[in-house]
Formats: structure tokens, C-alpha cells, sequence
């Protein structure tokens, strides 16, 4: 289903659906009523491309001359391959079996124009049109095969032209007169009588970049020269195309046909070699077992498997920018030594709960979250957390008052402390949406003992309207 | 004892911030013993009268209440801190208004812009608590608002009072010395008035700040006073209030983090606790008793102010009103006034007298008036209008020529209208035709001032669909499972939910979710949204009204709303005249005028319902477009009841309604009218047994109208006045569905224990329950059926101009279209197509060789627009001569010649439908601007056209069916006619004539299949059951499908366009005739045929593939039945 003008409306169906009378665009309040057991998805136009992108790029393996005809159609140029594949006929029933048996409805057909094909492909499923006879065997189709608007469409059938044999016969000025000369055209093509050339996709870039070596080779600095030359010739492509690369793997293949690949990730898109090639020496020079050249290698491949856009690297006078960018380097050369999981960044989040107030990411990962400390933190008032926050609060045996008085004494890992300041209850309220059933509410107490230690404990559960035994945590210290 | 007054609550009338209703909050304030309770919700006065009236039931049921403090939390753009405002006297409560009034006139819809000079300005006899905000609270609460309404604003965008709006924000953050400032300074402009309020919300810093704000208040001079800030009332609307907030900022719960308070303190407390929690600082509790206690203002300060205009000077209103109703008299009754009138007449003008509302009857008098007669003045002719609901109870208002319906005739009685144990005004609500509406608007304005005049407000409520679907948006779950909620497939309310999760296994967290949203969104149900401007109710002050409520701009400009709607108005006894709109009236009106024009005949609203022929077509069930008895259940009751009066028609209009149905009082008076049933009353054990013959009497002993039923609750029942006041009320309105209940064991009880039979006590409160729903009052059901009698009286002398009235009234009734037109053409009325030659917008009347001929208009035509046939018909002079002159004259887009071409309004150029359309295309596509004119192509190239293949008479119907929705030339079914024949399918006629009619008719028991097209699915309350109107080329056939069949063939009943219904024929002894269903098949294919039939599509043809290439106008066949649920 689809959001369309603010209803829901039905946007594909299955073979079922379809078969109790459910239609495309209809509202989904209508089906519905219809069938109250409905299952729908919402549907999702990204996707679909995606998908039929990637059968696309399937389909390169009959033609490099694939175009997209969307929302689910594709048009294949197979001028000159058929005999590869044992003839027009073979060629089809090959495409179309391969795509039924990986699950897909298809109907497909062959023609030498890519209208006629299209056309008959809806009409006249698995049918391949020989040269020449476009005419006659488009003409009893509908004119809706020929994919007009729908307003054309209308028009010839309100004129009682209802196939594309009636169509064809009219004046092709008349024609051009109401319907102007691009749907003349299509029509053309339908009949064979004119082609437009499919217009191919053009294919995702490719960073890849590889150097072969006539003799092996095995130092290492041989080896960081050419990584240092290939990265070159990477980050060149990349600039053509205004991106950076956020994943570089190297591939090298041993003379004895062992093949060993590094990656190395960024946290943001990158095109200097140098920085390229250091990150492979860091990652390299942390490898447990050391890369082995054996008898050498005679290919090294280097290739971007992940690239975003990126602006121009200009150098930046702003000192600011350029520590930042400097952090960032460091970053991605502690990851790429230790593994992105163990170079960490905290990060705020936004919620009262204490222990859930910040969390540990990837640093590489981390820049791109909303939230900031500056907007955690409120001026102009005594620190309301410890320093050092338990990992887990930590049980104390207290001297309290009920109902919600602060404790006078408690004892914490074996220690006593008599309490002589206090300040609170700060009362913390659990996140009830995100637990099964409820969780006491915390009164915290930021408490001094006679020592000068202070610390901040809680009561967890309000006496009586939640427990009638409430206990004591010690949570975290104050400096 | 400790004494406390909570003067900081914020209700749910601050819109989605707080999480209680007034009423709760005061039965709360009631129940913790608090010496006062103040509401001051966010810059707003709409929720204080909601309070007010739960204190009035609690001092009814004679429960002990608080003092109510009325007040407004301001919140300023300027960055000063929240003030409370409570005002001491009247007059200091009308300077808040005007404060709050200006804040709004100069926002957008929905909020209001105060600064503190604003505050300033009118600050006198105002008392003031400054609220400063906790500093952790660090997010911005309000984003500037994105469009001036005062132009002058928007334009300079200089902002507020000197305040540009980058800096429009809520304070949020303020130091201790800004606030001392401040405090100071208000102290110095306001001695006496001024407050510090401080609150206690467990944030771990509570005593030192309190200990803080203590040392400003002092070194300010003024008071410190204690407040809970209370957002919801009872601890457990955490979860709601959390739930509101969220929906306020578009956030899920997941993503609000410290949006949402930390904990769930602020609800109201214990004045014992509340002393605890201020215990550093017990001058701050005492404070609230002495804050209270300077309090005077009440909202019973407010009532009766009516305008005084319609009084001429020497006279007071009183006497006016007596003159005027005895001139009414004498002019209604022809100068002989009857003993029995005069007795009534002046038995109410005493009342009115003693009441002192006689303003009030003669403001409505002058807007009446001004309708039938002061318009004329102004050169327009007169607008119909009649007054409907419980106003027709009162002679004085018959006599004023407010109400069409003499209720001494009707034995109607006054004491239904006003009351002296009720404390409400009395409510006249007067419709007018629907399209001249606003001109009544307008003299209202000019009469009475915008600064006197403005629109009641309606509460927009959450309703259970929206709460569910704002409820799960902010628990993260998707529009889907919003959707299935919404529309019940998960049990309706809760009641079946537990047992699905049962089911599903308890500790699935994804339907513990589910049922906490559930559980949210029921008490979300029935909170104020956001305030709406009423269609028509007026509010009239004769001192300026924004000094008794505050005043917003609505939509429309120069357009005012109050903030309180009809109940809060009727609690506060303001003066309110609903300025209704009937479309019906708009269509008597066209018919009366065509009929003059057309057969020089004048007919007036007030006939006499005397005439036989008329009631006999009712009793036939000849009602389309006959107002309210044109549905099919009123149509099959019609045979049954024969009404042979007006009285007849009465019961007729009340009794086809959720009330008697749902008490299941229809079949009984049905027997009784009969004869089948002797008429008794029930009567008690003891006590007079016929107690309810009075009450009963005019139905045959079965109650039937709302005053019925309240009569039964005090006569039977034993309600006191009071009681029964309650109950009324509870029946009325639906913020207080609840409480209804309360009142069923009371009722039932009572009755049973008086002796009568538990089973007709318990219909009685079922019926009374039905009236909540709809409710349906005696007089308001005699209005009304006077416009039974008109209506009908123009359909049976005038058929043409009725069905010519209806379609230029459209849309209003059951009917499409098609129907009217069909019904017209069997009476006999000639309908001729559109043309555009003859055609005017509206359709018209002709004189043609058969009578009155009804010529359809190009309103009729979907997708042309008044634009353009204002063009065409100017350019047409005497008549278009061909096509050409057409073209050159009215040089009309392309699209409109199309679409002209398309509906095949040609006919009079002798033009065939496809060629013109084939010509129409080769016209230039753009609208041809001035400048262009000249080079407009009008001599295009001569075209050599071969012929189009001829277009079949069943396209030619199809293409009617799509352009205008029906077809003059044939039905469709005529097509299919010898495909169902050779099915052995019968026609509408066979099955739906009347058993005397010449040629073979169905019997009642008989097995028929019945093939049609659906004209109307309706689906009347909650029965389940569903009625079918199905057409073919013979006439319409009545299916009724019982709900398990609905069930099962629910896909066929809801999407079917054309259905074959097998059933079994049902003619009841007044032949009333239905199919009821046994099986539907769902036939819709068969209408592609009817365009297809000529074209052979070859191999496979999917279905999917034809869906989607075909234009939308395609794609609808035949018209969308008219549904109703």
C-alpha cells in the first residue's frame, strides 16, 4: 500500500489478492471492508527500483544493453548476441525461465523494435516477432499496449479506435494534429517502422585498480610503493566523480595462487594516497600474522568497496576544522589498528534514566549522532551527577526513615558511613513504555559522610505506593 | 487541619498538555478537601465553564464542593516567565479577556501573542503569581509560530510589542535575578497583587531553591505562595501526560527523552502532604487560603446580557415582546384569538417575564424578521426559514413567527422549552436555507457588532479512531497496525483485546505495547483537541462580548469564535441563536420560485397539511426527495403507518430513529396503530394506574419522543426535578457518556420497584439511551414534518419543479442523480439533456408539447465548471448556429469543449458525439489569453476525415453513466438484459411491483434472482444488517441481507457495482415488498463488456495489466453508490 492524496490506497497485489477482486489504487480502507483479514505492506518505490536495478545488472550476462523501463519492466537490446545463446526463441525462453525459477512473475517478448517488443510482451507473452511482420501482429492489439498516456488512450477509445490496427490506419497528420508527433512516433515503433535506440544504463562505478608484476615481487617497500601508486590512480577516479571512499580493500595474489585481502575502514569519505596508504601500513604492521610473501606477489588489487560523495579537500585555513580533521585521522588509524569496536566515543543520550544517559559507540560511527553534551548540560547549577557512575548500582544496607527520608547511615562494601549533608529526593521516574511491568521510582540523594566522601544513592520504590520495603543502592561518587 | 488551595492547574484545555479533564480535577479538589481550586490553563479561559458545571451536578446531587478560582496561566513571547492570572471582580475578569482576546486577534489560529505590556495594560484588578521556570527544564518549549493572522505583523515582521520574532520564545531559562527584577517591578505597578509561586517537583535541588526564591520574595516585598504545577490529577496519568506531550511535539515515546517530565509528581496532593512538602515554608500554604480568599469573581457573574436593540425606545422589552405576540396572534388566528390561546399566551409571557429573558425572544424575532421581510429592503427576495427543536413548544414563539407549528393544535407544552427549575436559557435554534445562510451571517454582524457578535466554539474531541492513531504513532507502531486498531479488527475497546493477547501468549512484549496503547488511547478519547468555530451558533452580549469570554479569529476573515461551546454557554446563561442551515429549505425555496415562474402559482411554507392526495402518495411510498422519509426504512414504514395527518407525519419522522428502535417501541405502536393490540397504559402497583395516561396518550400508550421518556423518569420513575435534570443532561451531551449509566439503576430500579414489569422498564432506559445518540424531541419531530407536508405537496402537484429544485439543491438527501431523475420521468416529467444551446448551470424548466419539461443544467456534468458556462451561455445570444460560431464566440479552453464533447451536449447542432469530440482535439490546448487572442487559429486546415467506426448505443450509455453519472437514453442493464435472461434472472419489476399490478408478479415466499445495479448500500446503526437498492432498466428492487450473510458475502456487498442477488421474495400485508438475500454474486465485469464488446483482446489478458493503463474515468464504470453507515 501507498500514501496517495493523504488515503492509503493499494499499490501492488498478489496473485491472490488480485484473484478476490482487490485493484491497484484502490483505497485500502475500501479493500478493508472488503476483506478484513488483508494482510499489506507498506510499499517501498526504493526497493522496487533496487530490485529491478539488480536484475538488471543479472540480466548484463545477456547483453550489455540493458535499460530500464520503469516502474517494473526491462528492455534488453540483444541485437547481435542471439546466436550466443542458440537463437531469439532460445535467447527468451532462457531469460524468462531463469527469472521464473528464482521466484519472479515475468512475461517477456521479442521484437525488432523495442515497442513492438514491449507491447507485446503484456499481450502476447514469450512471442517472438520475426522481422517484418510488426504490423500484423501488433495491429489487433489494444491500443493501451502502446502505453500512452492515459488521456490518449482515452480519446481513441472514445473514437472508437480501439486496437492499434485502427489507430494506424488514421492520417498521420490527423494523428500528429491531436496527439502531437511524439505519440506518432511511439506508434511507429510499434508497427517497426522506426527505432529509438534503448538508452543503457550506465554502470555503477567501479573503483578498482590493480597492477600485475612480470616478476614477483616481495619487499616492502616495494610492495608500499605500488599500494602508494595504486591508491594514486584510485583517488584520481574518485575525484572525477567527486566521491571518497569509506571502505579500501587490497588484494594480494601470491605467486602460488594465494590470495590474502585487508580492508580498511574511514570514518568519513576519503581520497589523499597518503592517508590511504597509512592506514594500510597501521593495519598491516597490527596484523597477528604477518602478510607472507612467500615467493611474491604478482597482482595487487586495490578497490573501493564502499564510496560516498565528498566535498573537495581544500586546505582549510579554519585551525579548528583542521584539528578536527586531524582527530579524525587518528581515529581511523587507532581503528584500523585496533578494530573500530575498540576505539570508542560517548555519546549523550536523551533521557532522565542515569545509567542510560551516555553510551559508548564506535567512534568512527559516532560523529553522525543529533545530539550534543552542550545541550545535556545546564549552567548555572551544582553538578547533578557523580563523576564515577557504578556500572551497576551496588546495594546498601541503610538506617532510613519512612517514608521518604534520606538515610542517616548505610553500609557500603563493608564500610559504614554516617551521613552528615543531604540533599534531595531527586525523583527519577522509570521509562514505563520500555518495561513489561512497572519499575520502582528512584529517589536520589546526594549525601556527605563524616569523612567528606559524598556519594548518590537512591531509594528504589516510594514507600507504600510502590513497595512496602523500599532498599538502597549506592550509585555513583561525587569528587 | 490543614487548609490548601491549588491555584496552578493546567487542565486538558491547554491543548496536549495536560492529562485531565476540568471534571476530573474538580471531583479531585472535592474529594482532597481543598479550600479553593484554581484552573489556569495556557492562555486560555475554555475549560474554567467545565469546572463550573461539575461543581453545579456535585451541588445538585448535594455533594460537597469547592470554591472554584477562575484564571488563565499567561504565557509570553517576550521572554518573561509564566504569570498566573486570577481575577478578583468582574471587571477585573473582563480586562483578562481583553488581554487574552488582543493575544489572540493578532496570532494565528490557535495561539495567542502576549507580551508583558500587554499584561500591563490591563493588569488592574488582577492578581498575579509570577511562575519561574526550573532551570534544567532547557528545551524550547514553543517554535515561533509560521504565519501572522494580523497582516500588518506579518508584513513588517517587527514582531510583538517591540519584540522581533526571532526571539518569540517561552521562557525557559531565567535567573534568579531576572525574576527578582521583575517580581519587583510588577510589586511596584500592582501593589498587593503580586505573588511568587513556587512549586516542589522532587528535582533533588527543591529546598535550596525554595530556600532561594523565600530570600527574592522578601527582599522583593511580596509573598511567596505554593503551588503543585499540577498537570493531571491522580498519579496514574503519568503515563497519558507523557503520551500528550509527545503527540504535541510529532516525537514517539522512545525519542522524547527529557521532553517528558522526570517523574510523576504533578498531580494534585493532600493538603497533608502538600504541607510536608513545603515545610520550610508553611507562610507559603497559608498564602493560597489568603490568595483564595480575595477572590470574588464567579462565573454566575456572567449571565443574561442580551442585546437591547430590539426594543424601541419608551418601551421596555417586556411590553414589546407582548405586543408583538399579540399582533402575532391576532394574524395567525385572523383576528379571532381563542379563550385557550389567550390563556397559554399569557401564561408563558408571565414566565418570560419573570425569567427576564424577553430580549432574548425579540433578538431572535429581529433575525427571523429580517429574513422574511427586512431583507427585501435591500432588493434580495426573502430567505425561508423555520425554527426547529424544542422552540416549537412555545405559543409566543409561533406567534412571533419564529416557528411554523401552532403548539396549541399540536397540545404541545411550553414547560419543555423554559423552565423554571432549569437554570438554562432557552435555546432557539432557527434554520435557513443553506446557500443564503450567510447572508443571515452577515446581518447579525451589521446588526449587532463584531465587538457583540461572534461564533460559539466547538471542541474538537479525540475521537477513538484519531486517539488510536495518535496513541500508536507515539508508541513507534505502524500506520498498519494504527489502521487495524482503528477500524476495530483487534477488538473493539479493549474488551476483546485481552482475550487476543490470551491468546498470542501473555508475554509477547509486542502486544503488551499493543495494549497499553489501547489503554492510552481510551483515555485519550473524548480530550479537546483544538477549538473549531460552530457552523451557526451565534453568541450576543449587549456589553462587548470579549469582556465575558476571550475572543479568536476564526478562518474566515473578520470572523470571531469564543472559546466556549454550546454547553458551556447554556451553563453560563449567555444568549445563543443557532443560525442553522437546512438544504431542504433551499430546495422548497427553488420549488416555490420555479412554480411561480413557471405555472403562476404562489405557495407558501405555512399551507395547511390538510390535503388527502398527498398523504395518499406517502402511504404508497412515493418519497424521493420527500424530506426525512426518503430513506428505505422510512420508505417501508410509510406503507405500514398510512399517515393521514400531520400528527401522523410526526410520529412518522420520530419514530424511524435509534431511540424507539433501540427500545424496541417501533413494533408495538405499530400493532396498536392497527388495531392487532389493545391500546393500555402500565401502571404501578399502587398509586394512581393511570398516571401514564397523560404522558402516553397521543401514542397509543407507547413512548415514542425524548420528552416521553423524560416524562416516564419523573412520573414513573419518581425522578425529582433535579434528578431528571441530570439525566437530560447526560442523555444531551457526550463528555458526559459515562455517566448515563449511573442513572440506569436508578430508573429501572424504581420502576420495577413500583410495580411495573421489569422488561418495559428496562426498554424505556435503552430507548432513552437511543436518544442520547440522536435525540428526537416531539416539537422538533412536528417542525419538521411540516417540511414533510411541503415537500411532498410540491412532489405530488409539481413534479417537474420538485425534482428540478432537488438536483439544483444538490447534494443533500439519500438520492443520486440518477434516482431523481428517474423517479421524475416516472411522473411523468419530461428530461431533456444537456445542451449547449438550451442549457443554463442550474437545470431549468420548459414549456414543451407534454407540460413542463425539466432540461438538465451543466452542473450536471462532472469536471465542467460554472467558469465556463458563465462564458458559454454569455457568448450564445439567441443560439450557437453550428459548431463553428460556437468555437469563435465563446472561445472556450480545450479542456471545456472536451469535456462539452464528452457529454454529448451537442445535440442540437445535429453534431454526432465521436466526430465532434474527434474534432474538438485538433483545438488549440492553451486557454487563449487577451494579448493572444488574435492569433486564435480559427480557420484550422481543412481535414479530409475518413469516417469513425459508429459508436454502439451501449457506449453512448456508458459515456453518459460517466459523464453525468446517469444516462437519458437507456439503462445499462438493458444491455446485459438477454445475457441474464438466459440465466434465468428476473427483472426489478417482476419482483417489486404491487401484488394488484396487471402483468405476472413475484409472491411473497417466492425464489427469484434479481440482477441490478447497486444504487444505495445502507447500513443503518449498529444492527449489522444492510440494505441494497438495486436498478435495472425496470425499477429498483429492496434487498435486505441479514448479518450472517453479510458476513460472508461481505466482499461482494462492499465493492459490487453490479450484483445478482438470490433470494427469497418478502411482501408483507401492506406490500411492502423485499428480497432478502441469500447469496450475491458479484457481476461488475459484465459493465466492461458493454465498451468492450466490439474488440476481440487476443491470448492473455490480465488483470492487473488493464488496471493499470486504464484513465481514471475508465476505471468508475458506473457511479459510486451512495453509502451510508
Amino acid at each position: 500500500m501507498t500514501k496517495e492524496k493523504n488515503a492509503l490506497r493499494l499499490s501492488a497485489l498478489d496473485r491472490k489478492a488480485t484473484s478476490l477482486g482487490l485493484s491497484i489504487g484502490q483505497p485500502l480502507a475500501n479493500a478493508r471492508a472488503m476483506l478484513p483479514e488483508l494482510k499489506v505492506m507498506a510499499a517501498n518505490d526504493g526497493a522496487d527500483h533496487k530490485l529491478l536495478e539488480r536484475i538488471a545488472d543479472w540480466c548484463d550476462r545477456f547483453t550489455p544493453f540493458v535499460a530500464l523501463d520503469p516502474p517494473r519492466a526491462l528492455l534488453l537490446d540483444v541485437t547481435g548476441a542471439t546466436h550466443l545463446f542458440g537463437g531469439e526463441k532460445a535467447l527468451l525462453d532462457r531469460i524468462m525461465g531463469a527469472l521464473r525459477a528464482q521466484g519472479f512473475v515475468v512475461r517477456g517478448a521479442l521484437a525488432g523494435t523495442s515497442m513492438a517488443a514491449r507491447a507485446c510482451a503484456r499481450h502476447r507473452d514469450g512471442f517472438v516477432v520475426t522481422p517484418g511482420q510488426e504490423m500484423a501482429v501488433a495491429a489487433p492489439l489494444p491500443i493501451e499496449a502502446l502505453f500512452l498516456d492515459p488521456v490518449t488512450t482515452h480519446a481513441f477509445r472514445r473514437a472508437g479506435l480501439k486496437t492499434i490496427g485502427q489507430v494506424a490506419n488514421r492520417d498521420r497528420r490527423e494523428l500528429t494534429a491531436r496527439f502531437g508527433s511524439a505519440m506518432v512516433f511511439t506508434l511507429e515503433t510499434a508497427l517497426g517502422k522506426t527505432e529509438k535506440p534503448i538508452s543503457p544504463r550506465i554502470p555503477l562505478p567501479d573503483y578498482r585498480t590493480e597492477q600485475n608484476f612480470p616478476e614477483p615481487i616481495a619487499t616492502e617497500e616495494v610492495i608500499r610503493a605500488s599500494l602508494v601508486s595504486l591508491a594514486e590512480t584510485l583517488c584520481d577516479a574518485l575525484e572525477q566523480r567527486g566521491e571518497g571512499a569509506r571502505r579500501l580493500e587490497a588484494a594480494f595474489f601470491r605467486a602460488d595462487g594465494a590470495v590474502m585481502r585487508i580492508a580498511v575502514e574511514t570514518g568519513s569519505p576519503t581520497r589523499e594516497p597518503k592517508i590511504i596508504e597509512r592506514l594500510f601500513r597501521e593495519k598491516l604492521d597490527a596484523l597477528a600474522d604477518p602478510l607472507d610473501p612467500g615467493f611474491g606477489f604478482d597482482l595487487i588489487r586495490l578497490s573501493a568497496s564502499r564510496a560516498e560523495r565528498c566535498e573537495s579537500a581544500l586546505a582549510d585555513f579554519n585551525a579548528d576544522l583542521n584539528a578536527e580533521r586531524e582527530i579524525r585521522f587518528l581515529v581511523d588509524r587507532l581503528s584500523a589498528r585496533f578494530g573500530a569496536h575498540r576505539v570508542l566515543a560517548f555519546r549523550p543520550n536523551d533521557t532522565h534514566i542515569p545509567e542510560a544517559a551516555g553510551a559508548a559507540l564506535p567512534a568512527q560511527e559516532a560523529r553522525g549522532t543529533k545530539s550534543s553534551w552542550a545541550s545535556m548540560r545546564c549552567s548555572a547549577e551544582a553538578p547533578r551527577r557523580p563523576l564515577r557512575l557504578l556500572a551497576k548500582p551496588e546495594e546498601v544496607e541503610t538506617i532510613a526513615a519512612v517514608p521518604s527520608s534520606p538515610p542517616r547511615r548505610f553500609r557500603w562494601r563493608r564500610v559504614q558511613h554516617d551521613v552528615v549533608l543531604v540533599e534531595g529526593p531527586e525523583r527519577i521516574a522509570m521509562e514505563w513504555w520500555r518495561h513489561l511491568s512497572p519499575q520502582p521510582t528512584r529517589d536520589y540523594f546526594r549525601v556527605e559522610d563524616s569523612n567528606g566522601n559524598r556519594f548518590w544513592l537512591y531509594r528504589d520504590g516510594l514507600y507504600l505506593r510502590e513497595t512496602g520495603n523500599p532498599r538502597w543502592y549506592l550509585h555513583g561518587m561525587f569528587a | 487541619m490543614t487548609a490548601y488551595a491549588e491555584i496552578g492547574v493546567t487542565t486538558n484545555f491547554s491543548f496536549l498538555r495536560g492529562a485531565s479533564h476540568p471534571r476530573e480535577f474538580a471531583h479531585a479538589a472535592a474529594l482532597l478537601g481543598y479550600a479553593a481550586i484554581g484552573i489556569a490553563d495556557r492562555n486560555t479561559l475554555a475549560g474554567v465553564v467545565r469546572m463550573y458545571s461539575a461543581f453545579e451536578e456535585l451541588k445538585e446531587k448535594g455533594e460537597p464542593v469547592t470554591k472554584q478560582l477562575v484564571g488563565c496561566r499567561l504565557v509570553f513571547v517576550d521572554g518573561t516567565p509564566d504569570i498566573l492570572a486570577y481575577p478578583t471582580d468582574r471587571k477585573a475578569y473582563g480586562r483578562l479577556c481583553r488581554l487574552l482576546s488582543a493575544g489572540k486577534l493578532r496570532a494565528p489560529k490557535g495561539e495567542c501573542l502576549l507580551t508583558l505590556d500587554d499584561l500591563l495594560k490591563w493588569q488592574d484588578g488582577l492578581l498575579l503569581v509570577v511562575m519561574p521556570p526550573h532551570p534544567s527544564r532547557t528545551v524550547i518549549d514553543t517554535a515561533p509560530p509560521k504565519r501572522f493572522w494580523n497582516k500588518d505583523l506579518a508584513l513588517k515582521d517587527e514582531g510583538v510589542g517591540g519584540v522581533s520574532l526571532e526571539k518569540y520564545k517561552t521562557n525557559t531559562q531565567c535567573s534568579f535575578e531576572e525574576v527578582q527584577v521583575l517580581v519587583g517591578k510588577l510589586a511596584a505597578i500592582a501593589p498587593g497583587r503580586i505573588w511568587l509561586g513556587v512549586s516542589m517537583p522532587h528535582r533533588g535541588d527543591d529546598q535550596r531553591r525554595l530556600l532561594k526564591w523565600k530570600q527574592i520574595a522578601r527582599r522583593a516585598g511580596v509573598p511567596l505562595i505554593a503551588t503543585n504545577d499540577a498537570l493531571y490529577h491522580i498519579a496514574e496519568r503519568r503515563e497519558l501526560q507523557d503520551v500528550v506531550t509527545c503527540i504535541r511535539k510529532g516525537v514517539t515515546l522512545n525519542e522524547a527523552g527529557r521532553l517528558l517530565e522526570a517523574n510523576g509528581e504533578r498531580h494534585l496532593k493532600t493538603p497533608v502532604e502538600m504541607t510536608a512538602l513545603f515545610a520550610a515554608a508553611p507562610e507559603a500554604m497559608a498564602e493560597t487560603i489568603r490568595f483564595a480568599n480575595r477572590i470574588a469573581f464567579t462565573l454566575e457573574d456572567l449571565k443574561y446580557n442580551y442585546p437591547h436593540e430590539p426594543v424601541p425606545p419608551g418601551k421596555t422589552a417586556q411590553q414589546h415582546l407582548e405586543d408583538l405576540s399579540w399582533e402575532g396572534a391576532l394574524r395567525r388566528y385572523h383576528g379571532v384569538v381563542s379563550d385557550e390561546v389567550r390563556k397559554i399566551l399569557k401564561k408563558e409571557l408571565e414566565l418570560i417575564r419573570k425569567l427576564e429573558i424577553a430580549e432574548y425572544f425579540l433578538t431572535v424575532h429581529d433575525i427571523v424578521s429580517f429574513a422574511r421581510e427586512g431583507i427585501k429592503k435591500e432588493g434580495v427576495p426573502p430567505i425561508l426559514c423555520q425554527g426547529r427543536g424544542s422552540a416549537a413548544n412555545s405559543a409566543v414563539c409561533y406567534m412571533l413567527g419564529i416557528t411554523s407549528i401552532d403548539p396549541v393544535q399540536m397540545d404541545l407544552l411550553f414547560e419543555r422549552f423554559v423552565s423554571e427549575e432549569r437554570k438554562e436559557p432557552p435555546d432557539i435554534d432557527v434554520d435557513f436555507e443553506h446557500e443564503r445562510r450567510e447572508e443571515v451571517i452577515q446581518y447579525v454582524y451589521r446588526r449587532y457588532g463584531h465587538h457583540r457578535a461572534a461564533l460559539a466554539a466547538t471542541v474538537i474531541h479525540y475521537r477513538p479512531r484519531s486517539a488510536i492513531r495518535e496513541t500508536c504513532k507515539v508508541f513507534g507502531l505502524t500506520e498498519d497496525i494504527a489502521a487495524d486498531l482503528a477500524s476495530g479488527v483487534w477488538g473493539s475497546w479493549g474488551s476483546n483485546l485481552s482475550e487476543a493477547q490470551v491468546r498470542q501468549g501473555q508475554h509477547n512484549p509486542f502486544n503488551v505495547l499493543i495494549a497499553r496503547a489501547v489503554k492510552v488511547a481510551n483515555e485519550l478519547i473524548g480530550f479537546p483537541r483544538h477549538l473549531s468555530q460552530h457552523v451557526g451558533g451565534f453568541v450576543l452580549t449587549d456589553d462587548r462580548l470579549d469582556e465575558f469570554v476571550p475572543v479568536s479569529p476564526a478562518t474566515m476573515e473578520d470572523r470571531h469564535f469564543i472559546e466556549w461551546d454550546k454547553d458551556d454557554i447554556d451553563a453560563v446563561r449567555m444568549m445563543k441563536v443557532d443560525v442553522l442551515a437546512l438544504g431542504m429549505l433551499t430546495c422548497i425555496r427553488k420549488a416555490f420560485d420555479l412554480v411561480q415562474t413557471h405555472e403562476n402559482k404562489t405557495l407558501a411554507l405555512n399551507m395547511q397539511a390538510v390535503d388527502p392526495a398527498v398523504y395518499e402518495m406517502l402511504q404508497k411510498a412515493d418519497a424521493i426527495g420527500v424530506f426525512q422519509v426518503e430513506s428505505r426504512a422510512q420508505m417501508s414504514m410509510l406503507p405500514r403507518m398510512k399517515p393521514k395527518n400531520l400528527y401522523d407525519l410526526v410520529i412518522e419522522v420520530a419514530i424511524v430513529r435509534p431511540g424507539p428502535i433501540q427500545g424496541g417501541m417501533v413494533h408495538p405502536y405499530m400493532r396498536r396503530r392497527a388495531g392487532e393490540e389493545p391500546v393500555d397504559y402500565p401502571s404501578p402497583k399502587d398509586g394512581d394506574p393511570n398516571e401514564l395516561h397523560g404522558v402516553l396518550n397521543k401514542t397509543l400508550g407507547i413512548p415514542l419522543f425524548q420528552e416521553q421518556a423524560m416524562k416516564l423518569a419523573m412520573v414513573a420513575a419518581k425522578f425529582s426535578p433535579s434528578e431528571a435534570n441530570g439525566l437530560r443532561r447526560a442523555m444531551a451531551t457526550f463528555r458526559n457518556l459515562g455517566t448515563i449509566n449511573t442513572f440506569r439503576d436508578k430508573f429501572v430500579g424504581r420502576m420495577v420497584e413500583r410495580g411495573y414489569e421489569q422488561d418495559f422498564a428496562e426498554r424505556c432506559f435503552k430507548q432513552i439511551e437511543g436518544f442520547g445518540s440522536y435525540g428526537f424531541p416531539e416539537s422538533h419531530a412536528a417542525s419538521f414534518a411540516l417540511l414533510v407536508y411541503v415537500s411532498a405537496y410540491i412532489k405530488k402537484y409539481h413534479p417537474a419543479a420538485f425534482a428540478c429544485a432537488l438536483l439544483n439543491s444538490q447534494p443533500m438527501g439519500f438520492y443520486a442523480p440518477a434516482e431523481i431523475v428517474r423517479d421524475a420521468r416516472e411522473h411523468a416529467v419530461e428530461v431533456l439533456p444537456v445542451d449547449v444551446n438550451d442549457s443554463e448551470w442550474d437545470n431549468t424548466l420548459e414549456h414543451s408539447p407534454h407540460g413542463l419539461a425539466l432540461r438538465l443544467g451543466f452542473r450536471q456534468i462532472d469536471g465542467f465548471s460554472e467558469k465556463w458556462c458563465k462564458i458559454l451561455v454569455g457568448a450564445r445570444g439567441n443560439r450557437f448556429s453550428g459548431i463553428e460560431s460556437l468555437a469563435r464566440k465563446a472561445r472556450l479552453p480545450k479542456r471545456a469543449m472536451i469535456i462539452l464533447a464528452e457529454a454529448d451536449c451537442f445535440q442540437s447542432l445535429n453534431k454526432d458525439r465521436r466526430e465532434i469530440l474527434w474534432e474538438v482535439r485538433r483545438l488549440a490546448d492553451t486557454e487563449t489569453l487577451p494579448l493572444f487572442a488574435a492569433q486564435y487559429v480559427e480557420e484550422q486546415p481543412e481535414e479530409e476525415i475518413a469516417a469513425l467506426p459508429t459508436m454502439p448505443l451501449s457506449e453512448h450509455v456508458l459515456a453518459d453513466y460517466q459523464m453525468q453519472r446517469f444516462s437519458l437514453r437507456a439503462h445499462l442493464m438493458a444491455f446485459l438484459r438477454d445475457l441474464f435472461r438466459k440465466e434465468g434472472i428476473d427483472d426489478c419489476r417482476y419482483i417489486s411491483s404491487p401484488a394488484d399490478h396487471p402483468f405476472p408478479v413475484s409472491r411473497d415466499g417466492e425464489k427469484v434472482r434479481c440482477a441490478g445495479i447497486v444504487l444505495t448500500r445502507q447500513m443503518p446503526g449498529d444492527a449489522g444488517v444492510v440494505f441494497i437498492t438495486l436498478s435495472d432498466e425496470t425499477g429498483i428492487a429492496n434487498v435486505v441481507v441479514w448479518p450472517k450473510l453479510v458476513k460472508e458475502f461481505r466482499r461482494e456487498i462492499m465493492s459490487g457495482r453490479l450484483l445478482v442477488v438470490e433470494g427469497m421474495v418478502q411482501r408483507s400485508k401492506e406490500d411492502v415488498i423485499h428480497l432478502v438475500a441469500e447469496r450475491i454474486i458479484d457481476r461488475t465485469a459484465e459493465l466492461e463488456r458493454l465498451s468492450e464488446d466490439d474488440i476481440e483482446v487476443p491470448s492473455f489478458r490480465s488483470q492487473a495489466a488493464k488496471h493499470l493503463n486504464r484513465h481514471p474515468r475508465n476505471v468508475r464504470v458506473v457511479p459510486k453508490s451512495r453509502d451510508f453507515h
